[in-house]
Order: C-alpha cells, then sequence, then structure tokens
C-alpha cells in the first residue's frame, strides 16, 4: 500500500507520540525507519497501528543537523522503540534523547560512521579490523537538561558484580550466531542483553544499488524458513507500486505455497523445541516429514531452502502436473503422523511441566514489544496479517486465526502446532481448483517505482513480515527496510526470561523461534 | 551351575606349587587388572557402539555405517581419534585439580565396576559389605566432577559441576534405599550372597513382587540420574550448557570421562541385573524340568550379560524418549516423590519379609 | 493450567510417559530415512529446475548461441558473470560482436535465476550438476564457452549469405533456431504447461521441448534485448 505520511517537527514528536498513544490507542508501533533524505535531513518515519480499532499511521520527523542529530525517544511509549532506535543510532548516527542504552546493535562498537547515510564512506573508514570486537559494559544515555541543552551520562549494563554467562555466539541452541549476555543468579536469570549483528549482511544497504528484480534474491535470505512469505511482501509490494495485476493462478499459487512455507517452518520450529529442551529424538519426527515438503518444493521450485520462486507479477516456473496430488499425498501423510509429535513431546509430562507457566508475556507487553505470529497470539493478540490486513487470496478463505490467551512457552508452542493443521486446512481449500492463467503478468523489462512510499506486510512463519520502500522514481530504490519478524522476538527474550531458571531461557528461546539472518539482516 | 571358584583356586594351587604365596597372589592380582582393564575398555566400546545404533533406530537414522560393515569400526576409529588429540591446557584453569578430576570419576567407575559378580564364583571384589561399598565407591565420581567444573575456571562446567552435584547426591538417596530394599529381602549385603539367594529362591523381583518391582522402577530412575543420562543429563545439558562440566576438556582426558559415563551406565544396568534380576542366575520355572535344565546349560555370565544389557537397552530406550528435566524438577522428582515412596517401600518390605509373604 | 493432586498428578505422569515411550519403540522398528549419498548416486533424482551449476549450452558442432550482449552480466545482482567481446569484422565489411570468454564464478553465485531469464537467446541454462566442491577457489572460477566454440549459424536461410543473420541477432531473437540435440532430452510439454502456454501465443509459437519446461515466463524479458542492447555493449566495450 502507498503511504501516506504526516510530518511532525521533532520538538512536537513526543508529546505527539504519547498524545496518539493515550487518544487514540495506537499501542502497536509496527516499524521505526531511520532515513536520510539528503536536503531534507536525517530522520525517522514510525508506523503505528491500534490493536483496538485498526487504524494505521504513519509519520515521520526529521532533523538537517547530520553532525549531532537528536530526536526524542518513544521507547518510553513503546518498549520495541528502544531496539528499533539502536538500530537507527547504529545505520543513521541519530541520538535519541533520553533513550537508556544507545550503544550500536549490528555493527562492531569500534565501527567509524553511520553506513547507511547517503554521504558515508563506509569502505574506506572501516578497513578489516584484526582486533577482537570490543564489547561494552557500560552506555551513555542523552537527555536534555532543564535548560536545554544536551547533555550525556553513563549508564551500567553490566555490572562488575554479575555473573554473566554468554549464550552464544556459538551455542547450540541459539540456532545461529546470536549472542544473548545472561546475567544469572544461581540458576536464575536476572536480565538478557542481546548482542547482535553477527551475521549482519547489509542487505538493506546493498538493496539500495540493486534494481528491484535483482533485490529479490536477496530476501529469501533474511528469514529462511519464510523464504517464500518474504519475497511475496516484496513482489506484492513492488506490484502495488507499478499498478501490476497477477493472475488468479499465481495468487493460488502464491498462497499454498506461503502455506506450506509455513508448516515448513513450524516442522522446523518443533524440532528446535524439542531439541532444545532435549528430547533429541523427538527432533527427527518433523525432520522426517519436512523432507517430503522439500522434495515438492525442490521439484517445483528447484530449491529446498533458497527458492528464488516469486517474481515481479508472478512466479519463475509454473507448478508441476504432479503437484496437487503430491501436495495431498503430504497434507494426508502429515495428519497422520501429526499425533507422533503430541504422543512423544507436547503431551509428555516432563515436557508440559517445561512449557506450562513458563516465560509468560502479557497481552499489553506482547503489543508493546510488538511481538507478532504465534508467539503474539499465544498472549492472546489476534495480530494475523491474513486477518488484519488480507492479501493475496486470503480474505476469500475460511480459517480460523489461532489464539491463547496463556501466553506462555506451552501456548506459544500449541500455536505453531495448530497452525501447521490450519495451514493444512488453507492448502486443502486451494488445491484442488487452482484456475488455469498465466503464471507471468507482462511487464515492462526495467521497473521503476514511482515516486512515493510503499509498505507491504505479510504473515511469514513467525509474524509480520514487511517491506517499506521509499522510491525516487528510479530503477533502484532510495530506501528498503524490512521489518523483521524475528527481531521484537528476540528482543523480547529480556521480558519473558527474567525470574525464570537458566534451561527456561533455551525453552523460552525455542518458543519464540527466531531465525537470526532475520534479525540481522 | 558352573563354579567358577574352582578355576580359580586350581590357579591358585598351580601358582603357589612353584613360588611362594604373596607372589602369587601379585601375580594373580596382575592378571586380575588386566583382565578389568580389557573388559571395561571392550565393554565401553561394545556401550559406544550400541548405544549410537539404538540411538540412530529410535531416530529413523542408520547410524555409523562407514567405518568396517555396519560401522563395527567407528568406535575404534574414535577412539584413536581420542587418543592422538592433543590435551590442551588452559592458562586459567587450576592445572593440579584439572588434570587430577578425570582419573575420580575413572577411580570411581572402576571400583564400581570391580564389585559385580559376574559368574557364580567369578567376582573381584566381593565381601559382607559390598553393597555398602558399592555405594560408597560410586560417590567419588561426584568428586571428580565437582573438581573438572571447578578446576575449569568457566562459567559452563561450573553450572554444570553444581548441577551435578545437587543431582548425584540426591539421586544416591534413592539408590541406597532400594538397596536397602533387596538387602532386607536377602538379609546379606554380599553381593554374591544376594544373587546365590536369587538362584536359589527365584529373581527378587519375583520373590519380593509389590516393593521389588516398585524398588526396580526407582532404581531404573535413579540409576539413569546417577549415570547422567537424559532426561536427567543437566550437568551436561548440551543445549544448555554446551558440555557442562568437561567443556573444557579434550583428548584423552575428555575420554576418561566419556568412558566413564558409558561404563557407568552398564553397572547401572549390571546391579539392576544382580540385585532384581538374579544376576548369573538362568530363568527357571517351577515344574517344567525340561526347560529348567536348558536354561541351566546356558553359562551364568551370559545369562547375566543379557539381563545386564537387557537394562541398558531399557535405560537408552528412556533416553532416547523424553525431553530433559529442569533442575528444580529434577530435584523435586527426588525430594517430593522417590524419597517418600522409596521409604514407603522399605516399609513394605520389611513387612512382606516380616510376614513371609515372599513368593517362595 | 488444570491443578492436579499429588497422586492424580503422577498417574498422568506415568500414562504419559508410557505413551511417549510406547511412540519412540514404534518409530524405532519402522524404516530408517536415511539417504545414502554417494552409494544412491545414480538414483538421485533431480528436477531439471534445480539450480546447481550454470552452463552455457553447446550443440555437438561446438557451437553456443551466446552473442555477448551481456544482459546476464547487468541481471546479476552481485556480478558473477563477465561477458568478455571482441569486435570482428565480417567478410562483407559490417562489425560484430563475438564472445571471447564468458567468465561465471560459481563461488559467488546465488542461483536466482535471473541471468537465465534475462538471456534472450537461451544460450545458458542450470544444469543439475551438483557436485561442485572444490579445494581451492579459484577453480569456482569457470570459462562456460568451451574452446574453441563459435555461435551456432543460423541453419534455416541456407541460400542467404552469411553475414545476414548475425547483423541483426536481437531483432532476430523470436524466432530462436530450433534447438538441436545437446539439449537432453526433457519430458514433453506437460499438461499445465500446455495450458499456459495457450495462454501466451507467443511462447507457444517457439515452443520447442526444452523452451516449454519454462514456459511463458522468459516472454517480457525478450523484449528488453533490443532495448538494453545499447547499455550493454558500452559495459561490454569496457570490459574488452
Amino acid at each position: 500500500m502507498t503511504l501516506d505520511i504526516q510530518t511532525i517537527e521533532p520538538s512536537a514528536l513526543h508529546a505527539e507520540m504519547l498524545r496518539l498513544r493515550q487518544e487514540k490507542k495506537m499501542d502497536f508501533l509496527v516499524n521505526l525507519i531511520g532515513m536520510d533524505w539528503g536536503e531534507e535531513g536525517l530522520g525517522v518515519i514510525y508506523m503505528l497501528e491500534s490493536t483496538e480499532t485498526g487504524e494505521t499511521l504513519t509519520i515521520k520527523t526529521a532533523t538537517t543537523d547530520r553532525q549531532t542529530p537528536y530526536i526524542d525517544s518513544v521507547s518510553d511509549i513503546w518498549q520495541i522503540a528502544n531496539i528499533y532506535e539502536r538500530e537507527v543510532y547504529d545505520f543513521y548516527g541519530i541520538r535519541f534523547l533520553n533513550h537508556p542504552d544507545m550503544r550500536r546493535i549490528f555493527l562492531r562498537e569500534d565501527w567509524v560512521g553511520y553506513p547507511l547515510r547517503k554521504d558515508d564512506k563506509t569502505a574506506e573508514e572501516n578497513p578489516l579490523r584484526m582486533t577482537d570486537e570490543p564489547l561494552s559494559d557500560t552506555t551513555t544515555e542523552y537527555y536534555r537538561d532543564a535548560d536545554g541543552t544536551i547533555k550525556e551520562k553513563k549508564n551500567v549494563v553490566w555490572g562488575p558484580d554479575e555473573y554473566v554467562v554468554n549464550v552464544g555466539p556459538q551455542h547450540p541452541s541459539t540456532h545461529g550466531v546470536l549472542h544473548m549476555r545472561a546475567s544469572l543468579d544461581g540458576e536464575t536469570v536476572k536480565k538478557i542483553g542481546l548482542v547482535l549483528g553477527y551475521i549482519h549482511r547489509g542487505i538493506e544497504k546493498i538493496s539500495e544499488s540493486l534494481t528491484y528484480p535483482q533485490m529479490l534474491a536477496l530476501t529469501d535470505r533474511l528469514d529462511y524458513f519464510s523464504a517464500m512469505q518474504n519475497r511475496h511482501a516484496l513482489c506484492m509490494c513492488i506490484e502495488k507500486a507499478i499498478g501490476l495485476e497477477v493472475s488468479p493462478r499465481v495468487q493460488y499459487i502464491r498462497t499454498i505455497m506461503d502455506e506450506l512455507q509455513r508448516i515448513a517452518s513450524h516442522c522446523i520450529y518443533y524440532a528446535c523445541m524439542t531439541m532444545d529442551t532435549g528430547a533429541l529424538t523427538a527432533f527427527f519426527y518433523t525432520f522426517r516429514e519436512r523432507e517430503e515438503l522439500c522434495k515438492i518444493f525442490e521439484d517445483n521450485f528447484g530449491g529446498r531452502l533458497i527458492m528464488n520462486y516469486n517474481t515481479i507479477g508472478g512466479v519463475m516456473y509454473d507448478i508441476q502436473p504432479d503437484f496437487a496430488k503430491r501436495v495431498k499425498e503430504f497434507s494426508k501423510h502429515l495428519r497422520a503422523r501429526f499425533h507422533e509429535y503430541q504422543d512423544i513431546y507436547t503431551g509428555n509430562v516432563i515436557a508440559e511441566q517445561r512449557m506450562k507457566g513458563v516465560g509468560c508475556i502479557s497481552n499489553a507487553d506482547a503489543i508493546s514489544l510488538g511481538i507478532t505470529g504465534p508467539a503474539g497470539r499465544a498472549s492472546g493478540w489476534h495480530n494475523d496479517v491474513r486477518k488484519r490486513h488480507p492479501y493475496a487470496l486470503y480474505d476469500q478463505l475460511k480459517f480460523r486465526e489461532i489464539v491463547r490467551e496463556e501466553g506462555d512457552t506451552n501456548a506459544r508452542h500449541w500455536n505453531r502446532m495448530d497452525e501447521m493443521l490450519e495451514s493444512l486446512n488453507i492448502v486443502d481449500q486451494l488445491i484442488d481448483n487452482i484456475p488455469a492463467g498465466d503464471i507471468q503478468t507482462k511487464r515492462k523489462p526495467i521497473v521503476k517505482l514511482p515516486e512515493g512510499d510503499y509498505y507491504q506486510a505479510v504473515e511469514s512463519s513467525r509474524g509480520e513480515f514487511g517491506v517499506f520502500i521509499e522510491s525516487k522514481g528510479d530503477k533502484s530504490p532510495y530506501r528498503v527496510h524490512y521489518r523483521s519478524s524475528s527481531l521484537p522476538l528476540a528482543n523480547a527474550m529480556d521480558t519473558a526470561t527474567r525470574g525464570q531458571k537458566f534451561a527456561d531461557l533455551i525453552a523460552i528461546g525455542a518458543s519464540m523461534d527466531f531465525v537470526i539472518p532475520d534479525i540481522d539482516r | 551351575m558352573f563354579d567358577f571358584t574352582t578355576v580359580s583356586t586350581w590357579f591358585h594351587s598351580l601358582l603357589t606349587g612353584v613360588m611362594p604365596e604373596w607372589l602369587a597372589i601379585g601375580i594373580e592380582c596382575l592378571i586380575v587388572l588386566l583382565f578389568i582393564i580389557i573388559l571395561y575398555a571392550t565393554l565401553a566400546i561394545i556401550l559406544i557402539y550400541a548405544e549410537r545404533k539404538i540411538c540412530a533406530f529410535f531416530q529413523c537414522r542408520i547410524g555409523p555405517n562407514r567405518v568396517g560393515k555396519w560401522g563395527v569400526l567407528q568406535v575404534f576409529a574414535d577412539v584413536l581419534k581420542m587418543l592422538t588429540k592433543e590435551i590442551i591446557k588452559m592458562r586459567q584453569s587450576d592445572r593440579l585439580l584439572h588434570d587430577m578430576a578425570p582419573y575420580f570419576v575413572l577411580v570411581a567407575s572402576f571400583l564400581t565396576f570391580s564389585c559385580i559378580p559376574w559368574n557364580k564364583g567369578l567376582e573381584i571384589l566381593d565381601f559382607n559389605v559390598g553393597a555398602f561399598f558399592f555405594i560408597s565407591v560410586s560417590g567419588i565420581g561426584v568428586i571428580g566432577i565437582l573438581l573438572a567444573g571447578w578446576a575449569s575456571h568457566s562459567k559452563y562446567p561450573m553450572i554444570g559441576a553444581m548441577r551435578s552435584g545437587a543431582q548425584l547426591i540426591s539421586y544416591e538417596l534413592s539408590i541406597g534405599m532400594t538397596m536397602l530394599v533387596v538387602i532386607l529381602l536377602n538379609g546379606s549385603m554380599q553381593l554374591s550372597e544376594i544373587v546365590q539367594q536369587q538362584a536359589d529362591y527365584g529373581w527378587n523381583i519375583v520373590r519380593g513382587h509389590v516393593p521389588a518391582v516398585l524398588a526396580f522402577l526407582i532404581y531404573l530412575v535413579a540409576g539413569n540420574a546417577e549415570c547422567n543420562r537424559g532426561p536427567f543429563d543437566l550437568p551436561e545439558a548440551e543445549s544448555e550448557l554446551t558440555a557442562g562440566y568437561h567443556t573444557e576438556y579434550s583428548g584423552m582426558h575428555f575420554g576418561f570421562f566419556y568412558l566413564a559415563e558409558y561404563l557407568n551406565l552398564f553397572i547401572c544396568g549390571a546391579m539392576a541385573a544382580t540385585i532384581f534380576l538374579g544376576g548369573w542366575a538362568p530363568f527357571y520355572i517351577q515344574g517344567a524340568d525340561g526347560f529348567n535344565s536348558v536354561m541351566a546349560a546356558i553359562p551364568g555370565f551370559v545369562w547375566f550379560f543379557a539381563k545386564a544389557f537387557f537394562v541398558v537397552f531399557l535405560l537408552m530406550w528412556i533416553r532416547w524418549t523424553f525431553p530433559r528435566l529442569r533442575i528444580d524438577q529434577l530435584l523435586t522428582l527426588e525430594w517430593k516423590y522417590l524419597m517418600p515412596l522409596s521409604m514407603i517401600n522399605i516399609v513394605l518390605m520389611a513387612l512382606v519379609v516380616c510376614f513371609g509373604l515372599t513368593i517362595n | 493450567m488444570e491443578k492436579r493432586n499429588y497422586f492424580s498428578g503422577v498417574g498422568h505422569a506415568l500414562k504419559s510417559l508410557t505413551i511417549g515411550l510406547k511412540t519412540s519403540i514404534k518409530v524405532f522398528f519402522e524404516h530408517d530415512e536415511t539417504e545414502q549419498y554417494p552409494e544412491n548416486r545414480k538414483t538421485l533424482h533431480f528436477s531439471d529446475r534445480n539450480r546447481f551449476c550454470l552452463e552455457m549450452i553447446h550443440n555437438e558442432r561446438n557451437e553456443h548461441h551466446c552473442v555477448a550482449c551481456g544482459l546476464c552480466q547487468m541481471a546479476c545482482p552481485n556480478g558473477s558473470i563477465h561477458v568478455y567481446s571482441e569486435m570482428v569484422e565480417t567478410p562483407d565489411g559490417k562489425k560484430k560482436r563475438q564472445l571471447v570468454k564468458y567468465e561465471y564464478n560459481l563461488g559467488q553465485c546465488m542461483f536466482c535465476n535471473l541471468c537465465v531469464r534475462a538471456c534472450p537467446h537461451d544460450a545458458i541454462r542450470f544444469n543439475q550438476d551438483f557436485e561442485n566442491a572444490v579445494f581451492d577457489k579459484s577453480k569456482l572460477i569457470m570459462q562456460l564457452n568451451h574452446p574453441g566454440s563459435h555461435l551456432e549459424e543460423k541453419p534455416k536461410p541456407a541460400p542467404a549469405p552469411r553475414p545476414a543473420a548475425p547483423a541483426q541477432p536481437a531483432a532476430q531473437s523470436a524466432a530462436a533456431p530450433a534447438k538441436p540435440a545437446v539439449a537432453p532430452a526433457k519430458p514433453v510439454a506437460q499438461a499445465t504447461e500446455a495450458k499456459a502456454d495457450a495462454a501466451q501465443p507467443k511462447a507457444a509459437s517457439t515452443a520447442s521441448p526444452a523452451q516449454a519446461v519454462k514456459p511463458a515466463a522468459e516472454t517480457p524479458s525478450v523484449k528488453p534485448a533490443s532495448e538494453a542492447a545499447s547499455p550493454a555493449s558500452e559495459d561490454i566495450n569496457k570490459e574488452s
């Protein structure tokens, strides 16, 4: 959708945001995007949504001071802003006043410059460093004094007396190179700090120099278990911006693929969850079924993990003739096997004890922390993008949005289990009546988006995945931002794990099901 | 049933015929030592191979199948690798304690290993408080694990070691209690005597019926915990503590922990076989004399190994099915469920024995 | 969370544990899923959509279809392709671009298929050779045009003089030559693809069996060939 952006002066920002939060109930901060508009200065785009009324609002603010840009922090209004603002600080050097923790987040702490600024000389200022990466225990907070001058003070993140255990970046159950620093009191977790960026590839920056069709190749590599949905989001965003209609056949194919991808992703989730809680056999059960799915993927897209399937205006290949038959077989097979997963793990008393009442996140916290997807729905938040902003065929389909109220690990686990079956239901509704038609709408060879801002969200396997594109009318985007579905999940670890046992930290992490390349982008 | 004492007395008299008694005993000791070490290593290799294969079958896999036929040489290759690996010395660690720790674990494992009656008359350490000795030497392993965690000067091993301390000490209570049940039933602490009684009067698990079955189940749970095996593998919980107390060990020092872990598994199975399933005593059905004579023809040590490996398979089955417990749940299980149950069980067994309610 | 008292809790626990043990022992006796590579190398099945390594299609006369237009190089998101070409003068005095070296870096390739879609002459495709591991990463930089190969001559206008065809290759692209035997036998156009083709007559007109596998989709990218030819040639001049 094209975004209609309101501008607010930095000086009035905080008061206005507070008013929006309180009066208009804009309680969900969808996105917080740093921007460099050149002449106009550095700024931030805030995308807000009300979970009560469903109203959305996009606000921007900008400061022309490029040397020491200051903007008020909104991290006291929305908890998720804390980590988003750190990202903006990291990439654009905008300092957020009253933000308690202004450290770099993805880049090294000794990084010079701010890479997403249009005038940054990243390569020259940052040669390959052979020294260890510094990891500071203190941080800086900027605040405005009573007389209006800006001052800074040191905040201590990790005190000298704390028993800080590094979980990651090389750890069996962080599912990649996530680095969590956990302060322990015996076996009890006192707090968690995230150290991100070990697999930061600068995809948003790279995309600025690629053409739109080329950009597509990178989305599969964000959240690789939602490759299909990610690329769907980007294709839809571009298609809507250039006014390209895709044929019903493509819509059907895309919807089916999204759901199959979701099943595959939740299979992986189950496997990781069981392995992280020590049930090493159950791990293989869903892998066994996922293998069937991967074979279908492979025959149809030529890839098991990185599919490169959606294109602007269509899909890369038509589905194979035996596709429907194989998917139906798989559907039957998975339904038949499904009870095994519950028998060996979910219904097991040990697993129940490990999951029930552990890592609770309240509804208000979930919204404030922007936890979307099955994890957010476990806290009673109806946040399914397929229902909120239907896309593809989802408005014509009958499916249940799976929501639970408990907000604990068990609810998150069961949400995913149920979603597997619900996705099968969706696939079953579609698979028999895929209409004939083009698999590729004709388009101009060179894609140029009209000037403007566009945003498109999809429900990826782990929550809302959004693509934000600002175009100046060129064949490459001016700014691309991906709303990561995993970053809020990882960020919520601190809230969820405080006071829990160290072993629960792992279980909660598994139940959040974050994918690290999606966090780091 | 073949009595092995005839062999040992013959051998002893053979040696004393040509040399003074002290030398004969010395040579016998050496032979026994050699026997233990070889058996220990062989069993470890068999167990590691069995574990990998069984685990694979539980997980829809094949397991090792590249080195040798069906991968039988895989473990030898692994041992070779481990022997040739460098033992890394860390600057921060407490060197002496760090190097000593694996030996404590190994020694504990060896000593408990020596208590097992293999066959009629084939026991290495066998005296009137054998069961008591078994429990006490198995406790030495805790020291090794605690030392390993402490001396590594590293955070994960430290947490692992502390967990292990709490866990092993707690579950030793249950082990002790279940052994008491058996001792009550047999009226002896001598392991050979316990087995002999089972050969004469029927296996304890049958003879002691309800309390014995309960004790057997408790023993399986507690024994599994004693071996640090899933679902009680918290000290080395891979997904949490990477490798727990032996995170910082490499080469053969790690190998010792690994060996001891598998041997403890076997010892657990062997002890369960000894005190509940009749050790080397064959399976008899009263009245069926033909059947019984066939059973008696099978050597005692075959019976013993069959029973021990049956229990080992049960333990592996449990390990490869269940998720891991959390430390507080682990302690809850012991102190709130197993302990009271074993106490009641002792009273029950006392009553059974007192009123002569045993079968046979 | 339903509350259970001490004893029913124990009962529930034992029941659930037994169910777990039952499930795992059931799977214990089921067949294994392991794929035994490399023993199963012969039976390994890959669909022709699998993208493992780029190759240039050569026929048995060592001829390819590459006119060195450089569209694939431009389409590549991370510069895995370098097309080196030279201008040669044909016997009748016209200048003509000729492929010298088609360099492909497998180590950098993202297998996004954009180059194959961009090619107006179907000169390149992805093959299913998946055993690409090498000990030296310089071996991953490959030259795709075989030594001594040259552009395939147009067999159709036999009486016409030779230079006529290459003079305007882009314009002729729609009437691409029928694929010679070098293309491996592909399944004959199947039901769904025929459907897609029917909807897209242009693709159907050129549908040789090999092309039918990637139907209609390539039609839009045929156009840029003529449109974008000039920037491409600049780019290539720089390279060569």
